[in-house]
């Protein structure tokens, strides 16, 4: 597949006259010094009108951070990466020089090239403090079409489009919005699920950081189509930048009347509320997200009934994740007119979202669209990308991530998250798509590729996967709490040495049984990992 | 905080509704870095919920801790990308430096050393997590001075 370059990918422009400073400020490259940076940055500015500094959230070039972007009056950009705060007073000086260096940067350039950007279009540009360059870009104008349409027809379109859940389950989205409508009751509840707590994704943290509106608006148009009043944001205890960039975009849109009682004049109206998680996997699980919101254990319910008909207070309730509700706004604008008359002083921006590819022509026929991918792990450019549906985890792994680091070569892949096997490199052509990606039990999951090199030993690779399934069993369904640490015991025995086909036998049992007695996905997935090293290694693993 | 502070406290931020369990949990966490009996007994009492029921969700949740940390409190992520790309040796390196194992505190109660299986900064591996910040690609070169700098 070949993917426009990134100079034919549309870029927001927020140019004031000014020179416009951006510090790209997110959990990962606060860890690299990026808050401090932006503390130079802002001492070092300040004396100056001509320059203005924004922090924003990172735009997913990890193994850049922290970046600091420059875009001159001219419109010219430059991009310093890997930037410590003992750059600074060279990084202004440079602000002054009348023929800037266009420093064009080959790995992030080609990082950028390999993806098809429509989520993360201004994660990195714009400011995540300022519902003003939000609304600039054409922002909250798919709340006000949904909000002129009837609910069953927004229902509809996104149907249409075939939005599937991102959160690993890939169920459509509409479905859940029809379902709760479909039951009577005196209340019904959206919760947006960002409980991202699985090990090697980071996705939603990024749109949560870099462009938390987006996430705002897809909220709210999914309230109206499904017929909640209510919302709830839950956002992972370890997401702590997420969840105050949230908070602060829920104020803006409040005083601007996005939430409220009566939005923008439609009658329509949702009550907002942030709620925070205190850790564990299982959380991510929508009935066990649930019960933590109304205060119980954190364990998984008996379906049906399913939430959409009993869910949150025993409402019906759609639980969406946040990279599903961030797709939404951006589907209603595909179907868009190009707007007549030039706005906001002429930059273009408000058609800043109609330059972007439609949903509907990216990706597979069985799943449109695009896919975050946390890239992880042994590559030269790790990061958080956005590729098409369909694309290959070789284009993921070498066009996105630039291959392995010199003199490494690629051992196993682990795929999805911790719970959704791994794949030796005679498998890198699989295509990133929904349902299972091989027969052995390994799927997307929410997104993650974690690259391991040849000197990982993939008896060890699976053990780690497996312990820390056992150890994040919540103990609710006994097949779970009590065979997925038999399965870590017979691995370590594999690692030991010495242990012979029945060992083998024990795991293959061991994990049918685990998958096929527990309520919960982290049960029914949790022999995954160790499905998939049986089938692909199964006489390496006997040591 | 004073035990007698906080049923007022509890009092004036949170309904006395079940559903404030985790947000009253989270609060008293934050204030007193762990979650006494004491504690545990007055968010049970302030929200009508049995003290059993407060202890079992409280101890079901990996980040909220009922035993309170050392003075300073690391915690090495272990998820997979971190620990094959050093992780595994910056967890040696400090358990050398301060004398403890993953999961102990020092006999003085000034570190507890522990291990994650995640910080979600899986690109920028190793990390590590000092009193609350991560750190990204992390080298055991730098183990000795962060150390110090903590004495």
């Amino acid at each position: 597949m070949t993917l426009p370059s990134r100079s034919k990918q549309p870029i927001p422009n927020f140019g004031n006259g000014r020179t416009r400073v951006v510090v790209q400020v997110g959990h990962c490259s606060a860890a690299v010094g990026a808050r401090e940076v932006a503390h130079s940055l802002k001492t070092a500015l300040s004396q100056r009108s001509d320059a203005c500094l924004v922090v924003t959230g990172c735009d997913g070039a990890c193994f850049a951070a922290p970046q600091v972007i420059v875009t001159h009056p001219s419109g010219l950009q430059q991009r310093h990466t890997q930037v410590t705060a003992a750059d600074v007073p060279a990084l202004v000086r440079s602000l002054d020089e009348s023929h800037p260096r266009c420093a064009t940067e080959s790995d992030v350039e080609a990082f950028f090239n390999a993806q098809h950007r429509r989520l993360l279009s201004c994660c990195g540009s714009i400011d995540p403090g300022n519902i003003s360059e939000y609304v600039s870009i054409g922002g909250y104008d798919s709340l006000s079409l949904a909000l002129s349409m009837s609910p069953e027809e927004v229902i509809q379109t996104v149907q249409d489009a075939g939005l599937l859940g991102r959160g690993g389950a890939y169920f459509p989205a509409a479905r859940k919005w029809q379902g709760a409508r479909s039951f009577n009751a005196p209340v019904r509840y959206l919760v947006v699920n960002a409980e991202e707590g699985e090990p090697g994704i980071f996705k939603d943290r990024h749109i949560m950081e870099g462009d938390p509106h987006l996430l705002l608006e897809g909220m709210l148009i999914a309230a109206y189509a499904s017929g909640a009043s209510q919302a709830y944001v839950y956002v992972n205890a370890e997401a702590n930048l997420s969840a105050a960039r949230m908070e602060t975009a829920i104020e803006q849109a409040r005083d601007a009347g996005y939430i409220g009682d009566d939005i923008l004049g439609s009658g329509f109206g949702l009550q907002v509320h942030l709620r925070r998680g205190a850790g564990g996997y299982v959380c991510g699980e929508e009935t066990t997200l649930l019960d933590t919101i109304q205060g119980n254990r954190r364990e998984p319910r008996l379906r049906p009934p399913f939430p959409v008909e009993s869910g949150l207070f025993r409402m019906p309730t759609v639980i969406n994740n946040v990279e599903t509700l961030a797709n939404v706004p951006l589907i209603l604008s595909d179907g868009m007119a190009p707007p007549t008359t030039p706005d906001d002083g002429g930059n273009g921006n408000k058609s800043f979202r109609r330059q972007l590819t439609p949903f509907t022509e990216l990706g597979l026929e069985s799943a449109k669209g695009t896919k975050m991918v946390c890239l992880s792990g042994a590559v030269r450019r790790p990061g958080l990308g956005e590729a098409p549906m369909g694309t290959t985890i070789r284009d993921i792994v070498y066009n996105l991530g630039g291959g392995l680091p010199p003199g490494h070569n690629l051992g196993v892949i682990g795929v999805g998250g911790p719970s959704s096997g791994i794949l030796p490199p005679s498998e890198l052509d699989t295509q990133l798509r929904p349902g299972m990606l091989h027969p052995s039990g390994v799927v997307m999951g929410a997104g993650g590729i974690m690259v391991m090199d040849d000197q990982a030993p993939v008896i060890d690779v699976v053990r780690r996967l497996a312990a820390y399934n056992a150890a994040e069993s919540c103990g609710k369904c006994t097949p779970c709490r009590e065979g997925t640490p038999r399965i870590v015991q017979a691995l370590d025995r594999l690692a030991a040495g010495g242990a012979g086909a029945d060992t083998i036998d024990e795991l293959r049992y061991l994990a049918d049984i685990v998958g096929a007695g527990s309520l919960c996905g982290l049960g029914q997935m949790a022999g995954g990992p160790v499905n998939s090293a049986l089938h692909f290694f199964g006489d390496a693993l006997e040591v | 905080m004073e035990r007698s502070e906080l049923r007022p406290v509890l009092r004036n931020m949170f309904p006395r509704e079940r559903t404030y369990l985790l947000p009253a949990l989270h609060y008293v966490h934050h204030e007193l870095g762990s979650l006494p009996e004491w504690a545990l007994q007055t968010v049970a009492w302030h929200l009508r919920v049995p003290p059993s029921e407060v202890y079992g969700c409280a101890t079901s949740y990996s980040e909220l801790r009922i035993e309170s940390a050392g003075t300073h409190l690391l915690r090495v992520c272990t998820g997979l990308s971190c620990w094959h790309n050093g992780g595994r040796s910056l967890i040696d390196q400090l358990s050398r430096e301060l004398g403890i194992s993953p999961g102990e505190t020092s006999p003085d109660g000034r570190f507890t050393l522990e291990e994650v299986p995640c910080g979600f900064i899986c690109p920028l591996a190793p990390a590590l997590e000092i009193d609350g910040k991560w750190r990204g690609r992390m080298t055991t070169d730098a183990i000795p001075s962060l150390v110090k700098s903590l004495s």
